[in-house]
């Protein structure tokens, strides 16, 4: 606590035993009902996975990524895979970029409804958190169809992917599609127009632009303030099929406020995203090349990688998702890997973003920025 | 804001520092080796220059015998930029100037990697660990001779048990 | 044999005498328990006259409208508040233990009791364990006054209105006392948000409550609820019935209003302490509020045991207490929870004001529209 906050200040702590911080903390100094500091804690999760990986062979590596966030476990073990390819100079099978961006995807949307359930769920309207989640387990069904299981598939690997498309997963991600698209616009309305949610949510949490990127946030945090930051645009990846797909990035730009966002504009955001997702998802099934799923040679190449450094990037649910590989010589485990998860600055920025709002809104803050502890503690 | 092309930037960077050397590894990527002593310099440099810096992440990677290497990343949007900074330190524990005042977003990737590294950044507001439990603060986890196997068992304080030897095979069992 | 003294003893003599003291002892011993048991008995015929003469009462208090029914009604609507919840946020809720999960309250009931009781060290540790009971009785009282039919009610007084709120207005100041013992600041911040609730909604739930009371001329729910035998006073006052409403789930802290007992922000408010037992007397003090208001709006608004003239009249009552306890569920199942601040803006913003305007509305309507006045029965 500074020493020119006075007497009124008390501290509280909110978490690591709170009901809704799960695997952090905060400390938040409190004056009235008005935060003044906000100082999170962080290394409640902590894993080390960084370490971690450093004793694990590359085709073992996605699985510690995945294991960073589960809810996008598809595109959270992608980065990793990404720099072991770039390092060997992989070439991987037509088929398996368009499926992996597919299933990328579909992460992404499973991700975004578990994620505004838990926003539902931190306003108190349970029934918003229940009626997507159960539009969710279509999505975990296709994913337990296709890999045998519902979060961490290990889908990915270097040099292809490890599980073909049959019709039956084909059939599954279409009826979870189309039970999405069905229910999108009626969730669309009961959160977006509800006067409960935007009193609750309008100006809350408000940043600049300018600030949100010197803090780091990036991803639907930034988009929402309208600036169209998209990696799956601006870094063509060889490896990813998203130039088949025509589709635009998602920005929404409140004309309230241009410039900045608040807890509304991202919910309205990532609302967008599902619909972006499902568009390239619904393209990418109608281009799906034969062919083999992967390439052997390529794969065998993972087991000793040469010397050299990549940075595989890739833009996750909540923000740009990198690994920056380091391999010496005929080396069979990387010698240095270091994680960048994207909620690593959301929640930093908390320190900025907190004080000032009432005590009520901390969560809502939090909440609208898609935390998740795996992320920055890793 | 004004749309910089990657040679644009390396150009007018190599014009104002003449000391730093600039690689770049593709039409999307700078790599740019200065010394410690400059990466206050640079890091404003971009933060000046570069429209919409955004601060990936800054890391350090051992390089073993009290050799490190330190790498502070920038994206640029509208630029369509990657930028890496590599800093070569040396010593038991290295230090180096903080740019957590430049780029707040940074302060926490230094907290980070000091308290992995040991590196230690001159005029960061808050270098209290992060991440580590109480146990190995001070241990510097990621360097190279920190070591993970049954060497630290006595550390832990835990009844160090030896590992049971192998049952030797039978002649004739094994197939 | 000389210079001794021959003891003799006349042991036949002896032996009656053993008889004599025995019988002695035991006619006296028996005299006490006879004088005891006369006395018992007596006390026995006093209190079995006293009850026989009073029978009605005492199984109106301990049976039908009392206790044993208000507890079954309570066990109820947590039951039918966890159903209506459940489908409403698409699930299937309690459906294990009994028919559609009916003894799943019981079996929860049974497990809060049953956990150990462990008070924090930073908490009085007294008041800790005298509050929630009393918090329990405190909102217990005010059933006595809900007129089930005219017959089945325990009592009537002719402010039992006013007496009604007096209770309720003490809810919160235990709901803080209980916060503040506690010793913990997420208690405390509760405490004092479950005050400022009751401080934003008393006004507007008392004012609303004005309305049936001046038509009806009392200040006797009782009076109330019988003076809508021609017309109910949710047609001439819908306004105050929804500022009712909206102002009780307010004063409860449930859904859309429940600050002080908002899980995502401070955890479980002025209960975040309690244990087992404890926390069940709290638990069914709300749902007891809840049961309370739904009755409260039928005999205030929904005109009270008419309806079919063919039902007896408690069953309307209850009937209508049904629908109203229903529509209060849904209300709270399908909001989001606003701020501290917004309840208390809105409730004197808007729902003080439309109370109030409801009630002149209402008495220019009497003037001027002819043949409304006639409807009103004058109570009291």
């Amino acid at each position: 606590m500074s020493p020119d906050i006075g007497d009124e200040a008390v501290e509280i702590w909110f978490g690591p035993q709170h009901v809704s911080a799960h695997g952090w903390a905060a400390k938040l100094t409190v004056v009235g009902d008005y935060i003044v500091e906000c100082d999170p804690h962080a290394g409640y999760f902590h894993r080390s996975a960084e370490k971690v990986l450093e004793f694990r062979t590359f085709k073992q590596g996605g699985l510690v990524l995945e294991r960073m966030c589960m809810l996008e476990a598809f595109l959270a073990e992608y980065p990793y895979i990404s720099a072991v390819e770039q390092i060997a100079g992989m070439e991987i099978p037509e088929r398996a970029k368009v499926l992996r961006t597919i299933m990328m995807e579909a992460s992404r949307i499973h991700s975004l409804q578990f994620w505004w359930g838990q926003l539902s769920a931190e306003l108190g309207l349970f029934a918003m958190t229940l009626w997507p989640w159960v539009d969710r387990e279509f999505f975990l069904d296709t994913f337990e169809e296709l890999t045998g299981s519902r979060h961490a598939a290990s889908f990915s690997t270097p040099g292809g992917i490890r599980y073909d498309f049959t019709d039956k997963v084909r059939q599954k991600l279409l009826r979870a599609i189309g039970r999405l698209e069905s229910n999108l616009p009626k969730f669309k309305d009961m959160l977006l127009r509800s006067p409960t949610f935007k009193m609750r949510t309008k100006d809350v949490g408000l940043f600049n632009a300018e600030d949100g990127i010197k803090w780091g946030l990036s991803g639907p945090n930034i988009k929402s303030c309208g600036i169209p930051m998209d990696l799956r645009k601006d870094w063509p990846d060889p490896n990813l099929a998203y130039d088949l797909a025509d589709w635009e990035v998602p920005v929404y730009e409140n004309p309230e406020h241009p410039g900045q966002s608040d807890a509304y504009d991202r919910m309205v955001q990532r609302f967008m995203e599902i619909e972006t997702s499902v568009s390239i998802i619904k393209q990418l099934l109608d281009q799906i090349p034969d062919g083999p799923i992967v390439d052997p040679k390529a794969r065998a190449k993972a087991n000793r990688l040469p010397a050299g450094e990549a940075y595989g990037r890739v833009e996750g649910t909540r923000g740009i998702t990198t690994v920056w590989l380091k391999t010496q010589d005929k080396a069979q485990t990387p010698w240095r890997a270091k994680i960048r998860g994207p909620c690593f600055a959301s929640y930093y920025s908390l320190k900025h973003m907190v004080p000032g709002s009432t005590f009520a809104d901390f969560v809502v803050v939090f909440g609208s920025l898609d935390p998740y502890p795996g992320w920055w503690d890793r | 804001m004004s749309d910089i092309s990657p040679s644009d930037f390396a150009g007018s960077l190599i014009r104002s520092y003449p000391t730093v050397t600039i690689e770049s590894k593709s039409g999307q990527s700078l790599m740019i080796s200065v010394t410690p002593s400059m990466i206050r310099d640079v890091v404003q440099f971009i933060a000046d220059n570069l429209p919409m810096a955004l601060p990936e992440s800054v890391f350090g990677v051992d390089l073993e015998d009290d050799n490190y290497e330190l790498i502070y990343i920038f994206w640029s949007h509208p630029a369509r930029l990657l930028c890496q900074i590599r800093v070569q330190l040396k010593g038991e524990t290295p230090s180096i100037p903080t740019v957590s005042d430049i780029f707040p977003g940074l302060e926490w990737h230094e907290r980070e990697t000091h308290e992995m590294f040991g590196i230690e950044f001159e005029g960061h507001p808050d270098l209290r660990p992060l991440l580590l439990p109480d146990e190995l603060v001070g241990k510097y986890p990621l360097r190279k001779r920190f070591k993970t196997d049954r060497s630290r068992l006595a550390e832990s304080g835990l009844p160090i048990v030896k590992p049971r030897p192998r049952p030797k095979k039978e002649e004739g069992s094994g197939k | 044999m000389k210079g001794g003294v021959l003891l003799q003893i006349d042991i036949f003599g002896w032996l009656n005498g053993i008889l004599g003291w025995v019988s002695g002892v035991l006619s006296w011993v028996l005299g006490i328990v006879d004088a005891v048991l006369a006395f018992v008995w007596s006390v026995i015929i006093w209190v079995w006259d006293l009850a026989w003469a009073n029978f009605f009462l005492l199984f109106k208090a301990i049976v039908f409208p009392g206790l044993v029914f208000i507890l079954m009604l309570i066990i109820f609507d947590v039951w039918f508040t966890r159903k209506v919840w459940a489908r409403v946020q698409d699930r299937r809720g309690p459906f294990h233990l009994g028919k559609y999960g009916g003894l799943q309250l019981f079996a929860d009931a049974i497990k809060l009791v049953a956990k150990e009781t462990i008070i924090p060290e930073g908490a009085k540790r007294w008041m800790f364990r005298f509050l929630p009971g009393f918090l329990l009785v405190v909102v217990l009282l005010p059933f006595v006054f809900i007129p089930w039919s005219s017959t089945w009610i325990i009592a009537d007084l002719s402010v039992s209105l006013v007496l009604v709120f007096a209770f309720l207005t003490a809810v919160p100041v235990i709901a803080l006392l209980t916060g503040w013992v506690s010793g913990s600041k997420y208690t405390l911040i509760g405490g004092f948000r479950a005050a400022n609730n009751q401080f934003a909604a008393e006004i507007p739930l008392i004012v609303s409550s004005a309305g049936p009371a001046l038509l009806a001329g009392s200040l006797s729910i009782l009076n109330i609820s019988q003076a809508q035998s021609q017309l109910w006073y949710v047609l001439i006052l819908p306004i105050s019935f929804v500022t009712f409403l909206v102002s009780g789930i307010a004063s409860i802290g449930l859904v859309p209003l429940d600050a002080p007992v908002a899980d995502s922000e401070v955890i479980f408010g002025w209960r975040t302490e309690l244990p087992g037992i404890y926390f069940t007397m709290t638990y069914f003090a709300e749902f007891a509020k809840q049961v309370l208001y739904s009755a409260l709006m039928v005999a205030f608004f929904f005109g009270g045991s008419y309806g079919v003239p063919t039902f007896p009249p408690v069953l309307n009552f209850f009937l209508k207490f049904l629908v109203v306890l229903f529509f209060f569920i849904v209300v709270t199942s399908s909001f989001y929870r606003i701020r501290q601040d917004q309840i208390v803006k809105y409730s004197w913003k808007y729902l003080m004001p439309l109370s109030v305007i409801n009630i002149v509305i209402a008495l220019i309507a009497l003037v001027y529209v002819p043949g409304l006045a006639g409807l009103l029965v004058q109570g009291g």
